[in-house]
């Protein structure tokens, strides 16, 4: 069964010496006492920051965009946090603000310049190929290409499964989805990808 | 024959090929977001036992307090003193007649129809120290009255 990787980094590449981190309890536990809140928060920004950006940036490509929609994330988390019941793990009730942040924007930019599907995803496709880190590996361009061809809601499932290897109960909470329903959509986009990248790479 | 692409003989990747954030960024963001946070220290604080009370409950008590303050200054303003309706008649039973008329043919105010009924309204009785008629000829001289001026009578 697939889990989510870890960002937590060894312990020689820490540049400086931190707190060691709080679980989640602790954290919301610190969260309620006003004297602590703000400590904290800044804790559970430190834990989660580096997923919550890259789930934003997979979606939003850019990284000023990223870093804005990653930031209004936090400011949402520390004004709902108060009100979180728990019956959810802290980290898919975060994933699930995030996500909704980024079809919010995709869904905006889209009205906003009254783009139709393709274009965005050829605005995000431009992008990508403008970025120096895929300069030169032509089939990871082309896989790239494929996934944002897909419609916003099934790049993000696609992205959940492929990249964050979430298991599919956790992306039901995320996407609040049923897990039949993320399963098949999952199949759709792989075979989707497939055949773009297949279709317009040379013999 | 083109071979067809299979995502499970790619090399997965935790992400895909982007380039890295700018050095230092994740060091700079908690930062950046605690100094967008609303700061809930800069709103008046409540007094204690106000802060147990249910958002519901602190609703009804202001209403309460609004509505107390309303019946409370409609209490200490007081009602108008009421000057007897007899005073001012009483004063004017003192002046003479012949003053009376004398004020009312030099003056210049005239007496309306409106006047005349309003003050037979306060005294039904006004009128019979000097209105000697029978009820045939007051009909009659109703029934000539323009319709408008009726209201009074």
């Amino acid at each position: 069964m697939p889990t989510l990787r870890s960002n937590r980094l060894p312990a020689c590449s820490r540049p400086t010496p931190r707190p060691p981190r709080l679980e989640d309890h602790e954290i919301l536990l610190k969260f309620q006492d006003p004297a602590s809140r703000n400590l904290a928060f800044n804790q559970l920004v430190r834990k989660y920051q580096s997923k919550v950006y890259w789930h934003v940036r997979k979606m939003v490509i850019d990284h000023d965009d990223a870093d804005d929609l990653t930031q209004d994330v936090f400011v949402k988390v520390w004004k709902h946090l108060e009100n979180f019941r728990q019956d959810a793990a802290l980290f898919t009730w975060i994933y699930r603000i995030a996500t909704n942040e980024c079809l919010n924007f995709l869904g905006s930019k889209r009205r906003k310049f009254l783009l139709p599907l393709t274009d965005v995803g050829a605005e995000l496709a431009a992008k990508i190929e403008a970025d120096p880190a895929v300069a030169g590996d032509e089939i990871e361009l082309k896989l790239q290409k494929a996934i944002l061809r897909l419609p916003d809601k099934q790049r993000l499932v696609f992205n959940l499964r492929y990249y964050d290897e979430m298991p599919y109960e956790q992306m039901a909470e995320v996407t609040g989805t049923s897990v039949g329903a993320l399963k098949a959509s999952y199949h759709h986009a792989v075979k989707k990808v497939e055949e773009y990248v297949t279709r317009t790479t040379d013999d | 024959m083109k071979t067809s692409f299979k995502l499970d003989a790619h090399p997965r990747r935790p992400r895909p090929l982007l380039s890295e954030p700018p050095t230092g960024y994740f060091d700079k963001l908690p930062t950046q977001i605690m100094a967008r946070l609303p700061q809930a220290d800069a709103r008046p604080a409540a007094p204690g036992w106000l802060a147990w009370l249910t958002p519901a409950l602190r609703t009804g008590l202001a209403s309460v307090a609004v509505l107390g303050g309303f019946a409370a200054s409609f209490y200490m303003s007081g009602t108008p003193r009421l000057t007897p309706a007899t005073a001012s008649t009483a004063s004017l039973d003192a002046v003479p007649r012949t003053e009376l008329v004398g004020y009312l043919l030099t003056s210049g105010a005239r007496v309306e129809n409106s006047d005349l009924a309003v003050l037979t309204a306060a005294h039904p009785n006004i009128a019979k120290g000097f209105l000697r008629v029978s009820d045939e000829e007051l009909t009659n001289a109703l029934d000539e009255q323009p319709s408008e001026d009726l209201t009074y009578l």
